[in-house]
């Protein structure tokens, strides 16, 4: 008896164990992804598996260097097509002046979710926003929406819908000037964009994206990576309004010559 | 006990009960009970921030007058108000970005500044000064970089975009998203998203400044109240200083309104604070992306020209 009662219990531990995590419900009975939330890795710098390098600039020493990273592509291989592979090649040897963050663009999806900057989700039932801390970067989610995308942007069109515990949106009308990262991949107007947010814990996502762009690549790849919350009490998005920081950069030799 | 006097005493009963009924206005509510402030909303609006001079100490129109004014507002396309010098690109009614063109509240105020005398009030001495100082400093000197145009210009932050929000000439277009704690506010000109916690936290350390300041909220029975501080002294509006002190209550009123009010206190500026209010209609949409930087010729444009002058002028005066 006390053996089955053992065994019964047993049984139990382990089913709780393959049970999926469950997240807390919002009024609408949705999985809550409400917060504040950023990823730790440096899949910015390179998407793919990378060692530490050096940085653009020797004065920087330590401070401007590469740091490695395990990378997020499943299976660690883009499937360029030819041509576009050597457009990549091209992009990282110009990766220190043809990178848009250089310039503080908008850095499109999906690499506004893995820039070293921190995202807030904001949850209603109908639309769920993501503000993005790096150049207030920000876009709607329209929920069980069939409109297509008005016009190419940026940060493009996201219709999102639920499926269980995971928050599944497809990306379209995004236009050609971003990169996934400053190692120069890339991708074209025909990028499709369909990513998964799905609760592991109180306080960690996983997060997916597909990517789909028959004009730059063989087939559909994906790439995978974990979210984690900011649990700091007093946690908050801040300003990172870079257009300031990139004037000198972008318009320094239209000054006017003083001393003369 | 006569028919009338129970009428009198059922009518007092029912008073008594209405105004608990009166709180609670037939509004969209969130489910934690607060109201629902999210859709898209325009603050387009037919009268100006400061109270027009034909119309000194007159707070209200007729409606009669409101009406009229509101005819001749609409009737000016943005190819009129801007005359023969503004570009084919500030022509909005190809757009269909001009006021006769978007929706727009009716109100009966003259101005949108509230009181009597419906203006911003006078600068105190020491913003005078201030002021003159940064005039003095920027004379002659308004294309030489960047840093010397407006902060519009340079896609730094929309002049209307605020805190505090005003009507823009055209695209005064906002969209508010909520969550249990949060009240997201998102401008299309130039693009933010302003999160404003209602959780009672405290505002950023002072050592933090922003250009939209620190926003905290909370609810006031029906009326979203926010607090912003944090600010820093390169945003200025309207020549005010790190200091600002803005108070902005959103009201709901019915499905297709907001009555959005703040007031603006910054001693060293303004000899008392000043409110100004704006009704917010619900408009359908969507908000579009407003790529400022991204698509920003114009400065390049403009100081380039400045330097190409600039090079005319010495080569002439060599000639000579």
């Amino acid at each position: 008896m006390v053996s089955r009662l053992f065994a019964a219990a047993l049984l139990t531990a382990m089913a709780a164990a393959q049970t999926p995590y469950k997240a807390p419900r919002t009024a609408d009975g949705k999985p809550d992804l409400n917060g504040i939330w950023q990823a730790l890795n440096t899949a910015n710098w390179d998407i793919q598996g990378h060692a530490a390098a050096p940085g653009a600039m020797p004065q920087l020493g330590a401070i401007g260097a590469i740091p490695a990273g395990l990378g997020v592509v499943v299976g660690d291989e883009i499937p360029y097509l030819p041509e576009a592979a050597t457009k990549q090649k091209q992009n990282l040897a110009n990766r220190w002046t043809a990178d848009p963050e250089i310039k503080c663009y908008l850095p499109g999806v999906p690499r506004a979710t893995y820039m070293p900057f921190p995202f807030q989700i904001v949850q209603s039932a109908k639309t769920i926003l993501f503000s993005y801390e790096y150049a207030s970067a920000m876009r709607t989610i329209n929920i069980d929406s069939k409109k297509e995308a008005p016009i190419d942007s940026w940060m493009g069109w996201s219709n999102g819908h639920w499926e269980g515990e995971t928050l599944v949106v497809d990306v379209t009308g995004l236009n050609d000037q971003t990169w996934f990262d400053r190692a120069g991949n890339f991708h074209s107007d025909a990028l499709h964009v369909i990513e998964r947010y799905t609760p592991r814990s109180p306080d960690t996502m996983s997060y997916e994206a597909t990517i789909e762009d028959p004009k730059v690549f063989s087939r559909p790849w994906k790439m995978s990576m974990i979210l984690y919350r900011h649990l700091e009490p007093n946690a908050r998005l801040l300003e990172f309004k870079c257009v300031e920081f990139v004037e000198e950069l972008m318009y320094g030799p239209l000054r006017k010559k003083t001393g003369k | 006990m006569n028919d009338r006097r129970i009428l009198i005493a059922a009518a007092a009963a029912l008073l008594m009960t209405l105004p608990a009924v009166c709180q609670k206005p037939a509004i969209p509510r969130t489910p934690d009970g607060h109201p629902d402030l999210q859709g898209i909303w325009t603050s387009a609006s037919v009268v100006p921030l400061e109270r027009p001079a034909s119309v000194t100490g007159k707070e209200f129109y007729t409606p009669q007058e409101a009406a009229d004014n509101a005819k001749r507002v609409l009737g000016i396309t943005s190819w009129e108000r801007l005359g023969g010098q503004a570009p084919e690109h500030y022509n909005m009614s190809q757009y269909g970005l001009d006021l006769s063109q978007v929706k727009v509240a009716s109100t009966l105020r003259t101005s949108l500044i509230i009181g009597p005398e419906g203006r911003v009030p006078p600068y105190t001495p020491e913003a005078q000064k201030r002021n003159a100082a940064r005039n003095a400093a920027n004379r002659g000197h308004q294309f030489d970089g960047p840093e010397n145009r407006p902060l519009q210009e340079r896609c730094l932050i929309y002049s209307s975009e605020g805190p505090p929000m005003l009507p823009s000439a055209y695209n005064s277009n906002l969209q508010i998203v909520q969550d249990a704690g949060h009240v997201a506010i998102l401008q299309e000109m130039i693009h933010s998203a302003r999160i404003v916690p209602t959780d009672g936290s405290p505002h950023l350390s002072p050592r933090i400044r922003q250009w939209m300041g620190d926003s905290r909220g909370r609810w006031d029975g029906d009326t979203l109240v926010v607090d912003t501080t944090n600010f820093t002294d390169k945003t200025a509006f309207r020549n005010s200083t790190a200091d600002l002190h803005l108070v902005e209550r959103f009201t709901r009123v019915d499905a297709d309104t907001i009555i959005y009010e703040f007031t603006a206190e910054d001693p060293a500026t303004w000899a008392r604070p000043w409110t100004a209010q704006i009704p917010l209609v619900r408009i359908e949409g969507p908000l579009f992306e407003f790529a400022c930087h991204e698509g920003n010729l114009g400065i390049a444009n403009t100081l380039s020209g400045a330097r190409a002058a600039e090079k005319k002028a010495a080569e002439e005066a060599t000639k000579k």
